[in-house]
């Protein structure tokens, strides 16, 4: 039995844990009394999901009319599935860990008070957008989640853009470029975070309303109940709007609600935002990239999931994967270790959202879903990570300075490796199953449609790849190789005793997850269970790997190293480069030019290998979905190696060798590397277009045409012979108005002069005279 | 008329109560205003007991009984409106209703 209160106590009790707090001024109290909160709320969650998860059941909460219009009514309630209740303890969970890391994280902030009961509405607002059991509530939610983002980005509001900020200036990156730099503030992020977020947020009112208008048009009493929404695309959408079919509004509001998503979710066009988000506190960056913020936009689609045509599910896929790469390209290049965790973020959206375009047949919701979970724990992890680093360095926040750290915090050091392991893939964590659902339920969708679903595949796959090497990279830079500059980390430290707990914890729950491997296991077909699965893609990714790699890792290292006797198989061509002369700088070349000639075995051999999975240990016998299973596991894996080890080759092994890899590699994919770096000059475009363009423009326009400016109106009818008259008449017209409302306004203006006696007079000569018209009728 | 006639008390509450009408909407202190309404008050309460008195069947104490409230709500109005007005002459140094016609101090 579940109580009928438990959904709505495990929304409320974070609010009313804001409410409480907001008014205390110690810190320590307010991030107690909150901290409490959410772990009560976290308890609560999981005995809900106790309940509901194993019956897969969806449960409907109670629920009261809001508005009743007679013909149909707006109902508030909640509605939990197996999806809604594990989102929930997702978002409890890390609200507490990160609360709890929190209090030390800010013990020197003059401010910190107020960041629990902020950070607690927040949390509440995300659990508004995951119980609501209609897209009316859930857009309320939705509005309130952005309010939440918005404070707690700007959460040191009074902080100048960091063209004046000294500190910034001097230890930003030397390779820092891409942003602009008089517009990064906290307070221009949030106002940026803010207003990207409604543009989204048009598109997802225009997709209610076109729900709205279908419900209606269909006779429903309540059409944006989810049930009834999904009853009705069930029937196939009986009725029509101003001349649209059932199936048009259908697509239409799933449109919009992917529309909304974009923005939530940072996808392209409108990701900007996310990365600028980092100006707030990290540990507001942990909880917004992992459990609250980007992962409503993911969440609604999939809550949405019955509804979407297979257009709308393209074209889902397609902006996915396109943001996915994009972004994974970006992050390559990074300097800033928050900045690269950003890009990350956004990559892995898309990602989600390419799981999720693979449909219902493929199980595209619960690859998508299961990834959502998995990188909630791995990305919460891996900021609070930073979170620390950044502390201990002192706010550094270039990888260029930092380095080594690994000796002076090693728990860090290895907390975060199992996130990054996870991140990108490895077998044995709960990031493996996650990346691998998603990669086959593409791989599936695009065997069983063909044609343009191949896009959102390939793009991810691309994408996992980049992943791999640019999150090695990352952990490369910051707790291996030389310590580049001491006095910035010889004060380090890990975080000290109860501090240190919400890593750990994270960090178990990045090797195993109740949560990713049941989704797993409905996306899985193959019939293994999980640990022969990971054995079968470890033993596979070992083979890929070594068959991709051998050959240009053997060269690279005869060039670069000592020869050793394997290595005499390759000195002939140490001495026709010259390297063996002391010029490094064939490195490079060598190992690409090897690896480009290998990159259609980097496809084919995963390829080959899923066969031999498939025909060898399936247990079933041969089946599409089964095959694609091990294609896609036997693909994620090869890319996972591949990526990870040309970044550890990049960045730990031949920079220990004495070669300028960074430098030659910025060298030589000069353009390239440029575009990246510049994040491929979208925020300036989105700048020069609204901010200048538009803003600017709008203004100069305004001003040309300032009908009441005497002397420009003159100048501009010496101009332009067309304007006198057209100006004239709208002159006498606005004028006129005016004038009338001014005489008006001034007649009025006596009856309330002010004056108490006046005001008694009125009041009795109306009485009166109601009086007198009461005693003669 | 005389004591025994209902009409001469509503005429003596009629004058009672135009005089702190016209109180009220002339006078320029704020301490008169507030006599004027207490006039007004007192006025309703000299109608409840005369028609208490006089149209009621005998043993009937509900005219008294509102008088007696009138006075009460009296008593409380005049305690909140001597608080308020305190509270302006401490900001604007003034309780003449004329010069004190601005919201803003």
């Amino acid at each position: 039995m579940i109580p009928e209160w438990l959904s709505s106590a495990i929304v409320l009790i974070p609010l009313a844990a804001a409410l409480l707090a907001a008014p205390l001024r110690s810190a320590g109290l307010a991030h107690a009394l909150a901290a409490t909160a959410m772990a009560a709320a976290t308890a609560l969650a999981v005995w809900l999901a106790w309940l509901i998860v194993p019956t897969g059941l969806s449960w409907q909460g109670p629920r009261l009319v809001w508005l009743d219009l007679g013909s149909w009514a707006l109902s508030l309630g909640t509605m939990v599935d197996s999806q809604a209740a594990i989102m929930g303890v997702i978002v409890c969970l890390l609200a507490t860990l990160v609360l709890i890391f929190n209090a030390w994280y800010m013990h020197d902030e003059p401010l910190a008070a107020r960041f629990p009961w902020q950070f607690s509405f927040f949390a509440f607002a995300m659990l508004l957008v995951v119980f609501a059991d209609n897209l009316f509530l859930a857009f309320v939610g939705w509005e309130l989640v952005g309010l939440g983002s918005y404070l707690l980005i700007g959460f040191w509001y009074m902080k100048p853009a960091v063209a004046d900020d000294p500190f910034y200036q001097r230890f930003k990156g030397v390779r820092a470029r891409g942003v602009l730099e008089h517009c990064l503030s906290p307070a221009h992020a949030q106002l940026k975070a803010f207003i990207m977020n409604r543009i989204g947020d048009a598109g997802f009112l225009l997709g209610i309303g076109a729900f709205l208008a279908a419900g209606l048009a269909a006779g429903v009493r309540d059409p944006l109940q989810w049930s009834e929404l999904q009853r009705l695309a069930a029937q196939g959408m009986p009725g029509s709007f101003l001349g649209l079919s059932g199936e048009d509004l259908l697509l239409l509001g799933c449109l919009g609600v992917f529309c909304g998503a974009i923005g939530k979710s940072a996808q392209f066009p409108l990701h900007p935002w996310l990365p600028d988000a980092m100006q707030g506190p990290t540990t507001a960056s942990s909880i917004i990239h992992a459990a609250t913020m980007v992962a409503a936009g993911v969440y609604l689609v999939a809550r949405c999931y019955p509804l979407f045509p297979p257009e709308a599910l393209l074209v889902v896929g397609i902006i996915g994967g396109f943001t996915c790469l994009l972004a994974a390209t970006i992050a390559s290049v990074q300097w800033d270790l928050k900045a690269t965790l950003a890009y990350s973020t956004v990559s892995q959206l898309g990602l989600m959202f390419v799981g999720l375009s693979a449909g219902s047949e493929a199980y595209g919701r619960e690859a998508g879903l299961g990834h959502l979970y998995a990188h909630a724990m791995s990305k919460c992890l891996l900021f609070l990570a930073a979170g620390a680093v950044i502390h201990a360095a002192g706010g550094v926040q270039d990888m260029g300075r930092l380095g080594g750290l690994a000796r002076r915090m090693p728990l860090t050091a290895i907390v975060s490796l199992l996130a990054v392991a996870a991140l990108i893939g490895t077998p044995f964590t709960t990031g493996f199953f996650s990346k691998d659902a998603v990669l086959s339920a593409a791989l599936l969708h695009a065997e069983q449609r063909g044609g343009w679903t191949w896009l959102p595949f390939a793009l991810a796959c691309a994408g996992s790849l980049l992943t791999a090497f640019y999150m090695v990279r990352w952990w490369v830079r910051i707790f291996l190789g030389p310590e580049r500059q001491p006095e910035i980390t010889e004060h380090a430290h890990d975080p000290p005793g109860w501090a240190a707990a919400p890593l750990v914890v994270l960090a178990l729950f990045t090797l195993w997850a109740p949560w990713t491997v049941r989704e797993h296991g409905e996306a899985v077909a193959t019939g293994h269970s999980h640990a022969q699965i990971a054995a079968f893609s470890l033993i596979g990714g070992l083979i890929v790997f070594a068959v991709l790699t051998y050959a240009p890792v053997v060269r690279l290292v005869s060039c670069a190293g000592k020869p050793r006797w394997w290595q005499r198989i390759f000195s002939e061509h140490a001495e026709q480069c010259g390297f063996a002369h002391g010029q490094p700088s064939c490195t490079v070349p060598c190992g690409v030019k090897t690896a480009a000639a290998f990159a259609p075995g980097l496809l084919l051999i995963p390829w080959l290998l899923g066969y031999v999975f498939d025909s060898w240990f399936a247990p079933h016998g041969p089946d599409p979905a089964a095959a694609a299973q091990y294609h896609a596991m036997a693909i994620a894996i090869g890319l996972m190696f591949t990526g990870a080890a040309t970044g550890l080759i990049i960045y730990w092994w031949l920079p220990r060798l004495g070669v300028d890899t960074t430098g030659f590699l910025a060298r030589h994919i000069y353009p390239l590397y440029n575009a990246c770096a510049n994040l491929w000059w979208i925020d300036r475009a989105w700048h020069a277009l609204f901010a200048r363009g538009l803003g600017e423009g709008l203004g100069r326009l305004s001003a040309r045409l300032d009908l009441g400016d005497r002397t420009r109106l003159a100048a501009l009818e010496g101009a332009a012979p067309w304007r006198p008259r057209d100006l004239a008449s709208l002159d006498g017209a606005i004028d006129g108005l005016g004038r009338i409302c001014a005489r008006l306004g001034a007649g009025l203006a006596a009856w309330h002069d002010g004056r108490i006696g006046a005001y008694a007079a009125l009041a009795v000569g109306i009485a009166s005279l109601l009086v007198i018209m009461g005693v003669l009728w | 008329m005389g004591p025994d006639h209902l009409g001469s008390y509503l005429a003596i509450a009629a004058a009672l109560f135009t005089t702190g009408v016209l109180a009220v909407c002339t006078r320029r202190n704020a301490i008169g205003v507030l006599i004027g309404i207490e006039l007004m008050l007192n006025a309703a309460a000299l109608q409840f007991v005369a028609y208490g008195r006089f149209r009621a069947p005998l043993g009937d104490s509900i005219g008294q009984a509102a008088a007696v409230f009138v006075i009460v709500v009296a008593a409380a109005e005049a305690a909140v409106a001597l608080a308020l007005l305190f509270a302006v002459y401490r900001t604007l140094r003034d309780i003449d209703l004329e010069r004190t016609r601005e919201l803003a101090a």
